[in-house]
């Protein structure tokens, strides 16, 4: 039972990391632009169907992911900034938000349209070990790994160097920021090459347990999301604590309830924080001031 | 005062988007000595700020520094001639610490490295801020924070402060330690224009006074003549000013 246990616990670690990655950028995104990427799970199948179809026409797989992150740092990260978020942002936050849903659906039907309804195989790292009665596969250990050290180098990066505050700065008070003379709008526009690295990541990472499909956005998504509000929204602490507390809780959800409600376990989470604890795990009850 | 100004407005025009706010503002400000704006609500006190530092679209008129045109200039370009700006409110990054504030000061100006003596100057000017110099900016007072919005302008190390509401939702003693690092600036050659809805508090530490109304200047001089001008009184309570006229007694 114990062992069982720690099984469940160890893959849903790995499932949340992911969850973790995709919702901190989520919540960058929001805090430096206000932007609510709805299609922030849709970012997650692009790079994965790119980098397929890199190493499809016969680049070597390291290459594959290199071309992947490149081609998600121009579409996903300026791309995306430039041609949806700066002229729907105009019009307010709802206007992006809805904009963002559509993309998301765009984005499901396009790729739909070219790669199909089946579900494609990722190349990730095969076998494991024993450890004891346990069976680890190497696939969470190196999942978790990079999420954790991906997480870290993102955390250095941020209170560390100067760009990193910078950005800080440009999140916590956008209009102070440009008042002392900081690049704000390139400091926005970092985050969104933040984000679209770190949906690469995830997808490399998230692909070969979940394949790839063209609506494996919908889920991760809403994960990502439930994660970054469970979290407190506007916190990246916040943001990976609730990736990693929903990885898990839905795990253990899964195994020992019906299977087929898995996909409400993210809802019932969220639902279960809006009514009791409103402020995300490490949000705080106040508003920030602006 | 306009024989030794730092900044002269020359007939702005301005607003936000359609909303004409400034009417054809017309002021200068006097070097090392401390100029109040005063006006009712809505008269453009803290608009005039945000044409002079870059941050309103001026559709006429002129900002000069010293007589340079920097009209819409960028906020990198003005801190780099001299002038910082301190706007009303909370102007902290909060989850920052106290240095790592003070130090984004100076981020416009040159490396970390070499902006890191001033921050031990700003620092060793305002000890309580030493105190507290690795703690989140959000844990200090109310009047703690405005020492900090102050002393992260210092860092740039600047001859003209714009300062908006410096007392605004701070204690009497917190207003008169703002006031008396205001007048420590002043002596030490800083020149500095504010706004203050306190206006009578804020004018006697004044040495010049600005009366602002719908966008327009429509008096100037030093501070104890704005002081006892019976005109004045009459502008806060809301009444329209004919300066033709203002011997004629108000109706209500």
């Amino acid at each position: 039972m114990f062992w069982d246990n720690l099984d469940l616990l160890i893959s849903g670690l790995a499932t949340g990391a992911t969850y973790a990655l995709v919702a901190t950028g989520f919540t960058l995104l929001w805090q430096t632009s206000s932007t609510v990427n709805f299609a922030q799970g849709d970012f997650v199948t692009l790079p994965a169907f790119a980098i397929i179809a890199l190493h499809a026409a016969g680049l070597p797989l390291p290459l594959a992911m290199l071309g992947g992150l490149v081609a998600a740092l121009i579409v996903l990260g300026a791309g995306f900034k430039l041609a949806l978020v700066d002229p729907m942002l105009r019009h307010g936050m709802l206007p992006l938000a809805i904009a963002a849903i559509a993309l998301g659906v765009a984005v499901q039907e396009g790729s739909k349209a070219v790669f199909g309804a089946e579900a494609f195989a990722f190349p990730g790292v095969p076998g494991g070990f024993d450890l004891g009665p346990l069976f680890i596969n190497w696939q969470d250990m190196v999942t978790i790994a990079a999420a954790v050290v991906a997480v870290i180098a993102l955390q250095l990066f941020l209170s560390r160097t100067r760009t990193g505050r910078c950005m800080q700065a440009t999140a916590q008070n956008p209009s102070v920021a440009q008042i002392l003379g900081i690049p704000v709008r390139r400091m926005i526009m970092l985050t969104f090459l933040l984000n679209a690295a770190l949906v690469t990541l995830a997808a490399i990472l998230i692909s070969p347990t979940t394949l790839v499909k063209f609506d494996n956005g919908s889920s991760i998504g809403l994960a990502a999301f439930c994660a970054a509000i469970i979290g407190g929204f506007n916190q990246v602490r916040g943001a990976i604590a609730g990736g990693l507390l929903l990885g898990v809780v839905e795990n253990f959800a899964a195994t020992y309830g019906p299977d087929q409600y898995r996909a409400a376990v993210p809802m019932v989470l969220l639902i279960g924080f809006i009514l009791f604890r409103p402020q995300g795990l490490l949000g705080r009850a106040t508003e920030r001031a602006v | 005062m306009a024989t030794d100004a730092i900044l002269r407005l020359d007939d702005l025009v301005g607003g936000y988007g359609r909303m004409t706010i400034l009417n054809g503002c017309s002021f200068s400000v006097a070097r090392a000595a401390i100029t109040t704006v005063i006006g009712p609500n809505g008269a453009g006190k803290s608009t005039t700020f945000k044409a002079i530092f870059g941050m309103l679209t001026i559709r006429s008129g002129r900002v000069l520094m010293e007589e340079e045109d920097i009209t819409g200039a960028s906020q990198m370009r003005l801190l780099a001639r001299g002038i910082c700006y301190v706007p009303q409110g909370r102007n902290i990054f909060p989850e920052l610490s106290v240095r790592d504030n003070l130090e984004l000061g100076g981020v416009a100006l040159g490396t970390a490295r070499a902006m890191r003596p001033r921050v031990e100057q700003a620092l060793d000017r305002f000890p309580v801020l030493r105190q507290k110099a690795q703690v989140q900016a959000s844990t200090l007072s109310g009047g703690q924070q405005k020492l900090l919005e102050i002393a992260r302008g210092l860092i740039a190390e600047p001859r003209l402060m714009l300062i908006d509401e410096p007392s605004i939702g701070l204690s009497p003693l917190m207003v008169k330690e703002v006031f008396a690092t205001l007048q420590a600036l002043r002596d030490a050659g800083v020149s500095i224009l504010m706004v203050e809805q306190n206006a009578r508090s804020a004018l006697e530490i004044s040495d010049y006074g600005v009366v602002l109304e719908t966008g327009r200047c429509r008096m100037t001089g030093p501070a104890r003549r704005i002081l006892e001008d019976p005109r004045v009184a009459r502008l806060f309570l809301g009444a329209e000013v004919d300066l033709d006229d203002a011997a004629q007694p108000s109706s209500r």
